[in-house]
This record gives C-alpha cells, sequence and structure tokens, in this order.
C-alpha cells in the first residue's frame, strides 16, 4: 500500500466547480437569463485558468504528465480488455483524452454561448444549434467519464472518485507509473 | 511485423467506432426532442419516428458488436506484445483455441499466456498490477478448465499440439 498526494487545491476546485456550474448550466439555469450568460463567462475564466495552471502548476496537474498518446492509450484497453489490475499515479492515459475532450467542447460551448451575444450572430440559428450540440456532445462525455471512473476504479482497486475530493491515491503497490 | 498490423486495425476500428457512437448520439438526440416536442403517443402516431428510434437502436447493437471484437483483438494484441519467436503467430493460434476451448476468462487467458511463456507467478502478479494470490488461484482455475495438474502439463498440452500443427503456415508467415 501506498498513499500518494497527486491532485493539488486548485485541480480538485476546478474539477467539482466545473461539475457544479456545467450542471447548472445544462439543466437549471434558464437558457435565456441574465444569469446563465454570467455563470458561461465564470466557466470560460475556469478554463482559462487550468489551462494556465497547466503549464505552471504542480506536478501531476501540468499537461506535460499528460500528454496525449494513442499508443499508451491502447495499452490500456489492452488492460482493461485482459482485466489487468494495473494503476496510474497521475491521469491514464485514456483519462486524459476525455480531459483535453472535455476542456476543448467546453471552452467551444462558451465560445459559441459568447458569439450568441454579439451583434454579428445574434439570433442565429446555426450557432445556436452548433451551442446546443456541443452542450450534448459533452454531456455525453460527461457520461462516458463517469462510467469510466466507475469501471477503472474497480479495475485498478484505486478509487479515483475519492481521490478527485481528497487530493490522494492508494495504490495497492508501488512500482506503478 | 504482426503486431504493428493488428496494432493499425485496431486503430482503425476505434475510429470507426468514435464516428458511429457520435452518429448515434446525433440520432438519438434528435429522437429525443422529437419525442419530447410531439410528446410519445408520437410514436404510435407516426411511423417515420419509430423507423428512427429502431434504426439508431440497431446502429448502437452494432457499435456494442464493434467494441466486444476490438476487445478481443486488443487481449490478442497484449498477448502477442511480448512474444518475439518467429513462430509465434502459429503458437498464439494454437493456444487461443486451447484457451476459447477451456472457456477461459480474459484475466485467465492473459495469465495462461504469460505461464506458457515461463513467466514466474510474481512476475505476472507484476506485470498484471495483482496480488501473487489472485494469480494463484487463477493458475488453478486455469488447470481445473484445462484438466491438468500443473505447469508442466499444461505445456506440453500446447507442444503435443504444436506437433500436430505446422509451425508456421504459408500465408501467414511472418
Amino acid at each position: 500500500m501506498q498513499t500518494v498526494k497527486v491532485w493539488d487545491l486548485f485541480v480538485r476546485l476546478f474539477h467539482w466547480s466545473l461539475v457544479v456550474t456545467f450542471t447548472l448550466e445544462a439543466l437549471v439555469l434558464d437558457e435565456d437569463s441574465n444569469l446563465h450568460e454570467q455563470v458561461g463567462y465564470f466557466v470560460l475564466a475556469l478554463i482559462g485558468a487550468r489551462i494556465i495552471w497547466g503549464l505552471v502548476g504542480t506536478k501531476y496537474a501540468r499537461f506535460s504528465s499528460f500528454k496525449p498518446s494513442i499508443p499508451a492509450a491502447i495499452g490500456q484497453l489492452g488492460d482493461m480488455a485482459t482485466q489487468r489490475e494495473t494503476a496510474h499515479m497521475g491521469h491514464s492515459p485514456l483519462g486524459a483524452l476525455m480531459i483535453y475532450n472535455l476542456l476543448v467542447s467546453i471552452a467551444l460551448i462558451g465560445f459559441t454561448g459568447w458569439l450568441m451575444t454579439t451583434n454579428m450572430f445574434w439570433g442565429s440559428d446555426g450557432i445556436e444549434e452548433l451551442h446546443e450540440g456541443l452542450v450534448i456532445w459533452a454531456g455525453a462525455s460527461v457520461g462516458v467519464h463517469i462510467v469510466a471512473v466507475i469501471f477503472e476504479s474497480r479495475r485498478s482497486h484505486v478509487n479515483l472518485a475519492k481521490a478527485m475530493v481528497t487530493g490522494y491515491k492508494t495504490l495497492p503497490k508501488q512500482d506503478r507509473n | 511485423m504482426q503486431y504493428e498490423k493488428s496494432s493499425k486495425e485496431s486503430l482503425a476500428l476505434i475510429g470507426l467506432i468514435l464516428a458511429q457512437s457520435i452518429c448515434a448520439l446525433f440520432f438519438l438526440s434528435d429522437v429525443a426532442t422529437d419525442a419530447y416536442w410531439m410528446g410519445w403517443s408520437a410514436f404510435g402516431g407516426s411511423w417515420h419516428l419509430t423507423v428512427e428510434a429502431l434504426a439508431t437502436l440497431a446502429l448502437i447493437m452494432g457499435i456494442i458488436v464493434e467494441a466486444r471484437y476490438l476487445m478481443q483483438m486488443l487481449r490478442r494484441q497484449s498477448r502477442i506484445e511480448r512474444g518475439i519467436s518467429i513462430a509465434s503467430g502459429a503458437l498464439h493460434e494454437l493456444m487461443e483455441e486451447m484457451f476459447t476451448d477451456w472457456k477461459l476468462t480474459p484475466a485467465e487467458q492473459d495469465v495462461a499466456g504469460f505461464t506458457l511463456k515461463g513467466y514466474s507467478i510474481a512476475e505476472i502478479a507484476q506485470m498484471r498490477g495483482s496480488r501473487d494470490g489472485t494469480i494463484k488461484a487463477q493458475l488453478n482455475a486455469i488447470y481445473r478448465k484445462a484438466g491438468v495438474e500443473n505447469r508442466g502439463q499444461l505445456v506440453s498440452l500446447l507442444i503435443e499440439d504444436l506437433m500436430r500443427a505446422p509451425l508456421i503456415k504459408r500465408e501467414t508467415a511472418v
């Protein structure tokens, strides 16, 4: 057994703030309200801060520690297919792809939302459809993310959701990457 | 190399699954919005919605079949990954056949593959990220299903089959 601090306070606050604000924006707030716009800008600010933190933050928060890699992602799929119990210290290769997917699609949701307030695109159906399509995409991604977290927690015997709350991962054995 | 070829194949399959998932998501949200606006009674009133929903369902079922096939391919690939002998292609085919005959689970297939290659329990546990005890239990299940007592007998089963089959098939020669 080995307990390691992997997620710093910023990463955890970012994650859970995004959970709350995305849920509010997609499901709760009236889409024509002022508040929907305000919260949208806050989400964009969150994403911006995360990108900066990805360049200057702590070890496992940096993009350089979870570079997108197709071979590594296929390797992890192989581990899943053969029911191996290998765990990862920071973000897993598939987890990393999901992070980039969510960062980009949520940023695009914010961007298209802002476009809808500009004179040029105000009332444009195309931009609105794009905005809503991206929300469906991001929502489905969130669903996949949650299922994957549960599946990977069971496979690797590391409670990933708990780690995102406490910041600590408890790995069954020492020599992991 | 066989490994690179199968790696490319699985990559293509992943691409296909992703593309079809995006389509399925699109159709599914379309059906859901239509049903939301027109009410669920719309399924009885118009064939269009019902057919659309059924087509989406068929697409999703196709994706599930592809995903299962991908898992199979990846399983095979992770086993070949550590095989370097020239005969690994034919050998793996034989191993695969035996494993299917014995109805081994994916985890047991992985452990059996490593065992046949001569890895120790500790080494297999290390590679699979599990405890020695887990591997021992899986080995016992493998021996029971194969109807043998120990590793030596398991290996001789493979050798026996291998001597009957041609080591390298002409068309799949590496």
